[in-house]
């Protein structure tokens, strides 16, 4: 059926000419080495600014009943150069209206907490909407806590006590990740993100060229009379889709490991060197065949979506909700505690991806990568037989069935499968 | 059945949702001997592409047969096409590949010997006169040029057959008779032609036989001399015009 001579020309064809389309260059190879590191970049250092003047906020805050006892609190509150004492006849509406960030209100403690002489309670009323109003709680929250300290200490000495001595359980974290492994957590939850988009775009330029585009350029008559089999020119132009789709994977991923420091500089100010952004040469094999999986599966359902359209516009809005389609399951991987289950290994892509995570992580879950490459490699193959279906009918070879995928589907296939 | 093109009760049938049932071709009969233009004469949508293109395996046909140097267009298509050149003006080029790479591309994939493919894309090249533009883009190229390179890379692998289905359109004046002589000098070199058109002047000066075909049915197949004197009109205009206006 296959001629492997045949197939090498015609891929050889299909290659050159996508080499010269410009679209396919900048969207298949150019995007994927510059665009994305470049706008993570730009989208880092942009959060990194904005937080940066919302720190630069000075926080007007109004006190109300602060108690003799704690006067030193105010002239801490008065130092800070951060928070700034106002006054309002009605905080609550300033609140509101953003031009007062917090209410501070002292209220004698009740029941046992009043036990103590000069216990209060504090009572902080801001407004959770506003980044401003959010910043001064954090500020004065700090600032109480460490007054608490301070005279907690101050008691404990009239006793004989050091605060050491008052507190009975001391809190010490220690993360025990190396960065390294710091560095792959961060690296598994973006490179599947991207990995997939990219994939994608690399994918659908080429995906529309070889079908629709031919039809838009009127060259699809003649490659029907090529003396090969249909089969064969299907196959190349399979494999030519898949290549360039897989190798935009790669590309990207090449391209976001190479720059993944200092896209992440803005964010990781400080602590960068906790982070250590590199990927085991274990994992590449299995990274590898997750591309060239992920690439078989975009490039045969966006080449029978289409197939069905008459131009390249035409295709970009039929291939446009496969797209989002296989981008929905990625979302959910940034869900907190999901793993690969022999549930999620059946679900297609997210499963990939998840393998992929796992990988950069130096997981492998053998029995588990299994099951998720035989679901991919059965999607891939339904994805093929449906399109030898739709290629058996001889209206939609010529070009001249007007319908959308969906009515060839209801129209030709299931009904010649019911009969 | 010696001949190279042999037809014999071709029919073909669509389904349209709005005109129902058509009958493009209905049950032709037709031969085409070594070494003649074989024209069919006929006006738009009488089924001459249709025809055509199951003479070149595109379309699969409702009944009947046909046969390219004794290999059937159902059963052994990779074949037909392998002695077969097809142009139109809907066959049109990869605008990405040079001209040499064009029929390059087109001398391989209808299986020329790898051997054969260097000399006979040079000698195409000069043949043509493509030498000067051969390291051009197909898109940068001017219809004239383009002409050329789309008659070589239709005869690329060398067939002997060849199908030409209204060559000649959206051609001007001065590239239409180029194309004209070349189709004369390509019968010259023995290969059998097959050649629509709806231009009576075109059919007149170049076809050897002419088949006149109507609403998929042919209605007169012959030389033109004889056509003439069945009809007793000399203008193949007229000849046309009595065997469709006989027909209605």
């Amino acid at each position: 059926m296959f001629n492997a001579r045949d197939i090498r020309v015609l891929y050889k064809r299909e290659l050159r000419c996508a080499m010269r389309e410009r679209s396919i260059i900048i969207n298949s190879i150019v995007l994927q080495i510059v665009l994305y590191p470049a706008l993570l970049w730009l989208v880092y250092t942009g959060i990194s600014f904005v937080q940066g003047q919302t720190e630069g906020f000075t926080s007007r805050i109004m006190l109300r009943g602060i108690p003799g006892e704690h006067q030193l609190l105010r002239q801490e509150l008065e130092k800070s150069e951060r928070i700034a004492i106002t006054e309002s006849h009605d905080p609550e509406a300033d609140l509101r209206a953003g031009s007062l960030d917090l209410l501070m209100e002292f209220t004698p403690a009740a029941a046992e907490a009043a036990a103590q002489e000069g216990n209060f309670q504090v009572r902080l009323t801001y407004d959770e909407s506003k980044d401003r109003s959010s910043m001064a709680l954090e500020r004065v929250s700090e600032l109480i806590d460490r007054y608490r300290d301070h005279f907690l200490d101050q008691q404990g000495r009239r006793f004989g006590l050091t605060s050491q001595q008052l507190q009975p359980i001391w809190v010490a974290s220690k993360n025990v990740a190396s960065s390294r492994q710091m560095g792959q957590f961060i690296l598994g939850r973006m490179l599947p993100v991207f990995l997939i988009i990219m994939l994608n775009i690399g994918c659908m330029y080429p995906a529309i060229d070889s079908t629709a585009g031919e039809r838009e350029k009127s060259t699809w008559e003649t490659t029907l009379t090529y003396a090969t089999s249909r089969a064969n020119i299907i196959a190349a132009k399979y494999l030519y889709v898949s290549t360039i789709a897989a190798v935009a994977g790669i590309l990207n991923l090449t391209a976001m490991l190479l720059t993944v420091r200092s896209v992440m500089a803005p964010l990781l100010a400080g602590r960068a060197e906790d982070f250590t952004f590199r990927i085991a040469l274990s994992s590449l094999p299995l990274i590898l065949l997750v591309d060239i999986l992920l690439a078989l599966f975009v490039a045969a359902g966006m080449m029978i979506l289409a197939s069905f359209a008459r131009n390249f516009k035409e295709g970009q809005s039929l291939v446009s909700p496969f797209y989002i389609a296989v981008f929905l399951p990625v979302i959910f991987l940034q869900a907190p505690g999901l793993e690969l289950t022999p549930a999620m290994a059946l679900v297609p892509v997210a499963n990939v991806t998840l393998v992929f995570r796992d990988a950069i992580s130096g997981i492998y879950n053998w029995p588990l990568i299994g099951v998720t490459l035989a679901v991919e490699a059965v999607c891939i193959l339904l994805l093929l037989w449906l399109a030898t279906a739709i290629l058996r009918h001889e209206d939609y070879v010529i070009g001249s069935y007007g319908g959308s995928f969906g009515k060839f589907l209801k129209e030709k296939l299931l009904r010649s499968g019911r009969k | 059945m010696n001949e190279p093109v042999v037809v014999r009760g071709l029919t073909k049938t669509f389904y349209d949702e709005s005109r129902g049932e058509v009958r493009a071709v209905q049950a032709i009969d037709f031969e085409c001997r070594a070494g003649e233009i074989f024209g069919l004469l006929g006006a738009n949508g009488a089924g001459k592409t249709t025809t055509l293109r199951m003479l070149s395996t595109i379309l699969a046909p409702t009944a009947g047969s046909a046969a390219l140097l004794g290999y059937d267009i159902v059963r052994d298509p990779g074949r037909v096409r392998q002695c077969l050149g097809f142009y139109s003006a809907s066959t049109a080029l990869y605008p990405k590949l040079t001209a040499r790479e064009t029929i390059e591309f087109f001398a391989r994939i209808n299986q020329l010997p790898e051997k054969k493919v260097p000399g006979r894309v040079d000698y195409l090249i000069e043949r043509f006169g493509i030498t000067t533009y051969a390291g051009a883009r197909v898109d940068r190229l001017s219809t004239g040029m383009k002409q050329k390179v789309s008659i070589a890379r239709t005869i690329a692998h060398d067939p002997p057959i060849l199908i030409f289905d209204e060559p000649t359109v959206g051609l001007d004046v001065l590239n239409a008779l180029e194309l004209q002589n070349m189709i004369r000098e390509l019968r010259g070199q023995g290969k059998t032609i097959l050649f629509s058109t709806h231009i009576m002047s075109e059919a007149e000066k170049l076809c050897d036989r002419i088949a006149i075909i109507h609403n998929g049915r042919i209605l007169a197949c012959d030389t033109l001399a004889n056509l003439r004197m069945s009809t007793g009109m000399h203008y193949l205009e007229d000849i046309f015009v009595h065997y469709v206006k006989g027909q209605a």
